[in-house]
């Protein structure tokens, strides 16, 4: 695992959502708080798993994981699902630890329930208020990004 | 005693009646026997006394005419030889004077009546014979005879039929024990057979058929009414079985048809909710980045769409609450009511902070009752946000929550002060997206009360409302809290 830390303002923000609607409404919400940090957008369960743990087109193992600070992840994927997509992150050594939160239209309570069983750190049902939205996606990355911070050199990159 | 034959088996029942009935026979022939044998014995005892007689007045006409006494005496004594005779006596022509006697044991001639007494007497057996000399009595000779061998003659018969009867008798019961298999033999084989039936319900086992009377017929109408249930009995299992088949069927339809439907109302949380975010948003966006060039109009119209997706996402969660409400598992335990309506009022009061008034909410204290806490919390958050909501045009909210024993179950009852409703669309009521109010008068979904309606159903419960416009409504919530739900 790479032992690098990244300043908070620097990690990245995997965001895993099929719907182009709710992935403009959820950076624009992330600029609206006025936040550096850079949202990585990808559109299925399986584009995610690439983005993660995939190889570039030169071959090199990419270092992409470690220079995320946390993952919203949608349940409602086309192909792999984000349950599925949560349970190989948490399988996977390299993101084992990393903050994953589901981030869905359903509050389904076995789903719910499945979420955290497979190891979800929190679950955030999508408001229908944007002005809701905005404030949750504050919380999420004051207090996610934070927690996530481990002290000690901010790399530039 | 009399009734003691009921209790008898049938086995021997027909052993007794056959042995009475044989025994009856014998000891009545035996009886005639032996009176026949007593008379013909007397008879011969009788007869044997009158030749003797004859044959001795014979003799004795000579020497009674010629008064010779000796004569007489030796005649007399010659009847040693017969020693039946125990008493002999010779009489002149008046039947008085006795002229001779013969006297070997205790009797005596001077205490004889010749011409009154006759035949068996007192254990003997005596008669009188006229000596007659051409046509006129010269005398009378008397015998008299003891019966002892007449006696011991007839305690011989006696005896002998006796044995007869008690061998008779054995042999009857040899042959009766024998014999009576062939009507109890099959009565007990029928009985024997209805009972295993009756015991291990066994439809198979038949009686056997060994005769081809009336026992014989028995045996096969039971057979065949055996038969018969049997064959009943295998219709009724078919019935039974296609029942269950088509039961099985229904409830597997049910369940493809349930999990449609939890499939539906997934993707409507799912999916229809998604749209709304985006209209709200966009809407938001366009507010927030074109505002210089929005006139009031503009932003009001905008305004007015996010209200209205608000009410749409309200709308979408009434339903997935009330679908959710339907199909959960119902877990009972107990629950602290009063605990469960402070939450949830505490909840509501948060919630609708803009709608505070004077006076509140009073819980009645130590409510409680068996039931399922999450479906309860949805029924009396519903019930009491109403309450809230219909008193927001008051000057004073009162609400109130009590409760009373009701048979073995709980009456729970929330009442308010508020706008209350006519009692003529109460029917209305508990039906989904049937509202007695307009949405400019109060805001709702219509979907609310039908939830609480099938949260108390899921309990096995009742509800009823009372209410007059302007006076408040009441709503009466009777849960058993001892029998299961659903």
């Amino acid at each position: 695992m790479t032992s690098r830390a990244l300043c908070m303002d620097k990690l990245n923000i995997l965001l895993v959502e099929d719907n182009p609607d709710d992935q403009l409404l959820a950076i624009r919400a992330f600029e609206q708080v006025d936040k550096k940090n850079k949202v990585v957008v990808v559109e299925d369960g399986e584009q995610a798993l690439d983005y993660l743990y995939g190889q570039e087109a030169t071959g090199a193992q990419t270092d992409r994981a470690s220079r995320l600070g946390i993952i919203l992840l949608d349940i409602k994927l086309p192909k792999l699902n984000g349950l599925e997509v949560l349970k190989a992150v948490r399988q996977h050594p390299e993101t084992q630890w990393m903050p994953v939160i589901m981030f869905t239209s359903s509050d389904e309570p076995a789903e719910m329930l499945e979420a955290y069983r497979l190891g979800a750190n929190s679950y955030i049902k999508k408001p229908l208020d944007y002005k809701q939205f905005v404030n949750q996606m504050d919380v999420l990355a004051k207090y996610w990004l934070k927690l996530n911070k481990v002290p000690g050199e901010c790399l530039n990159s | 005693m009399i009734r003691r034959w009921r209790y008898w088996s049938i086995k021997v029942k027909l052993v007794a009646l056959c042995l009475s009935v044989s025994l009856l026979g014998i000891l009545l022939v035996n009886a005639t026997l032996i009176a026949h044998q007593d008379k013909t014995l007397r008879e011969q005892l009788a007869n044997e006394l009158q030749v003797t007689a004859s044959i001795l007045a014979e003799q004795a006409l000579a020497a009674l005419l010629f008064q010779d006494q000796q004569h007489l005496g030796e005649l007399l004594n010659s009847l040693r030889h017969n020693p039946a005779i125990e008493l002999a006596c010779i009489f002149g022509e008046d039947d008085q004077t006795i002229l001779a006697r013969w006297e070997p044991l205790t009797g005596h001639c001077d205490a004889v009546d010749p011409v009154s007494s006759g035949g068996f007497v007192k254990g003997y057996f005596q008669l009188s014979h006229p000596i007659v000399s051409e046509g006129e009595q010269v005398g009378v000779l008397f015998l008299r005879s003891h019966l002892g061998d007449l006696q011991a003659g007839m305690a011989r018969f006696v005896g002998v039929s006796l044995i007869a009867i008690l061998g008779s008798g054995l042999l009857l019961l040899v042959i009766t024990l024998r014999l009576q298999r062939m009507i109890s033999g099959p009565v007990l084989d029928l009985s024997d057979t209805a009972n295993r039936i009756a015991e291990k319900g066994d439809f198979s086992l038949r009686a056997p058929i060994t005769n081809e009377d009336e026992l014989g017929r028995m045996a096969r109408a039971f057979n065949l009414m055996i038969e018969k249930i049997d064959l009943q009995n295998q219709q009724i299992l078919q019935s039974h079985e296609l029942l269950e088949r088509t039961v099985a069927e229904r409830t597997h339809e049910l369940t493809v048809a349930n999990r449609e439907l939890e499939a539906f109302s997934y993707s409507v949380s799912h999916d229809l909710r998604q749209p709304l975010r985006a209209i709200d948003g966009f809407s938001q966006a366009i507010q927030d980045d074109y505002r210089d060039q929005l006139d009031a109009t503009a932003t009001h119209y905008l305004d007015r769409v996010r209200a209205a997706t608000q009410r749409m996402g309200r709308l979408i969660d009434g339903m997935l609450t009330l679908s959710r409400v339907t199909r959960s598992t119902l877990n009972l335990r107990p629950v602290d009511l009063t605990q469960l309506v402070n939450e949830v009022a505490a909840q509501i009061q948060e919630q609708y902070e803009g709608m505070s008034l004077p006076g509140g909410i009073n819980v009645q204290p130590d409510m409680r009752c068996m039931g399922d806490v999450e479906l309860l919390r949805i029924a009396f958050f519903n019930l009491i946000a109403n309450a809230w909501k219909y008193t927001s045009r008051n000057s004073e909210r009162k609400i109130e929550v009590t409760a009373q024993a009701h048979n073995d179950g709980i009456e729970v009852r929330v009442a308010d002060n508020g706008a209350g409703f006519d009692m003529k669309y109460v029917d209305k009521l508990f039906v989904a997206f049937n509202r007695l109010h307009a949405v400019s008068e109060f805001e709702g979904t219509g979907i609310g009360l039908a939830t609480v309606y099938r949260v108390v159903a899921r309990h096995q419960g009742e509800i009823r409302a009372d209410a007059q416009p302007g006076q408040g409504a009441t709503f009466i919530i009777r849960l058993p809290c001892s029998r299961q739900g659903d």
